[in-house]
């Protein structure tokens, strides 16, 4: 290859890579879209709030879901923002990307189910996390499960005889005046 | 076709396909103009925030004084004025923000400032529209819509920590920018 090959060569690779200029995953970039979607949840609770003026009940549930669903991708795109930076500093250019990307992708759902686009699996997914955290009245393992005040925990009967001993002896070193009547009773 | 020639046409081609990059780039909306749009809807909002603040100030007087949500009216009239203003500050950032992307030096200092725009713009959004939840709040008290008093009280908790969000990755979006320069 003779100079002037050389010089060609190395001219279009300046060129091309002056045309096709590669940047990495831009962090604030990222922050922005994420300062976006907060925006976003900040309109649907002024929509919310029309509505509840209005007193029209079916648009209060309406953007009630709009608002949800907001929620949801908030939720989403801060995991993103979060595996971006940590594929930041581990210098994981695909996997920043592939965050970057996730992020992008919530706050284009955010800024849809604000303007009424919710998608199904999206709603039955809120719908069935709201369900779940419902009072149903306790039971086991449920939510507001109340406690048992007759329940007697395992193997504790030798803690509690030894704690009515003790008030058993307070009881017992109490003055007593006539009858049998102490200055402390157990009441 | 000796190899000089074909580095040449190769160079020919690279330099036509830089070219008609650029020409479609041109058709495409400049980073001032996308910005400008962004501080016109900001703008629209911070008036409606404005018309909303004259509005309340109308209902509050029709609320009586011994009223017993008077604490609540003062509260998110106490809340309406600190997001007015960081609503009005955040909508000048935004507009002196763009004011430079024209001049910037190159095209990554551009797009830094036309994302300080965007940013700052949203700010500016957030903070005027929980000026309008808390004048809807007034509104329901004033005109004694009580029934809604529970929603909107429960909207304006969330704008509010919303509006804290952007405010907070607005601060992000600036410290990430900063270091960019600093390094």
């Amino acid at each position: 290859m003779n100079r002037l090959s050389k010089l060609i060569l190395g001219t279009t690779i300046v060129v091309s890579m002056a045309a096709v200029s590669s940047h990495g995953v831009d962090q604030a970039m990222a922050a922005a879209d994420l300062a976006e979607i907060s925006a976003i949840s900040v309109q649907a609770m002024a929509n919310l709030s029309e509505a509840a003026l209005s007193g029209d009940v079916e648009a209060i549930a309406e953007m009630n879901k709009r608002a949800d669903a907001i929620d949801a991708a908030i939720a989403a795109a801060q995991e993103s923002f979060a595996a971006l930076e940590q594929a930041s500093a581990a210098g994981d250019e695909a996997a920043a990307q592939k965050a970057a990307d996730d992020l992008k992708d919530s706050l284009q759902k955010a800024q849809d189910a604000l303007n009424g686009v919710i998608p199904e699996d999206l709603a039955d997914a809120v719908e069935a996390w709201k369900n779940s955290t419902k009072n149903t009245g306790g039971g086991f393992g449920q939510p507001y499960d109340p406690p048992n005040m007759f329940d007697v925990p395992w193997n504790t009967g030798g803690a509690r005889n030894f704690y009515q001993d003790q008030w058993g002896n307070l009881f017992a070193s109490g003055r007593t005046y006539g009858g049998g009547e102490s200055d402390g009773t157990p009441e | 076709m000796n190899r000089n020639s074909f580095l040449a046409a190769l160079t020919v081609a690279v330099m036509g396909t830089g070219l008609m990059i650029d020409s479609a780039r041109a058709q495409e909306p400049t980073l001032a103009s996308v910005a400008q749009a962004t501080i016109d809807a900001a703008e629209l909002e911070v008036n409606n925030a404005r018309a909303a603040i004259e509005k309340g100030k109308e209902l509050i007087a029709t609320i009586p004084e011994d009223s017993p949500l008077m604490p609540d009216v003062a509260q998110v009239v106490q809340a309406a004025s600190e997001n007015w203003k960081i609503a009005v500050d955040s909508l000048q950032g935004a507009i002196d923000s763009a004011s430079k992307i024209d001049g910037a030096s190159n095209d990554s200092i551009a797009a830094d400032y036309a994302l300080l725009s965007k940013v700052n713009a949203g700010v500016a959004v957030s903070g005027a529209k929980v000026v309008q939840i808390a004048i809807a709040y007034v509104e329901a008290i004033a005109t004694e819509k009580t029934e809604s008093l529970d929603v909107i009280r429960v909207a304006m908790q969330d704008a509010l920590a919303g509006s804290s969000q952007v405010r907070f990755n607005y601060d992000r979006v600036k410290t990430l920018i900063a270091q960019k320069y600093s390094k």
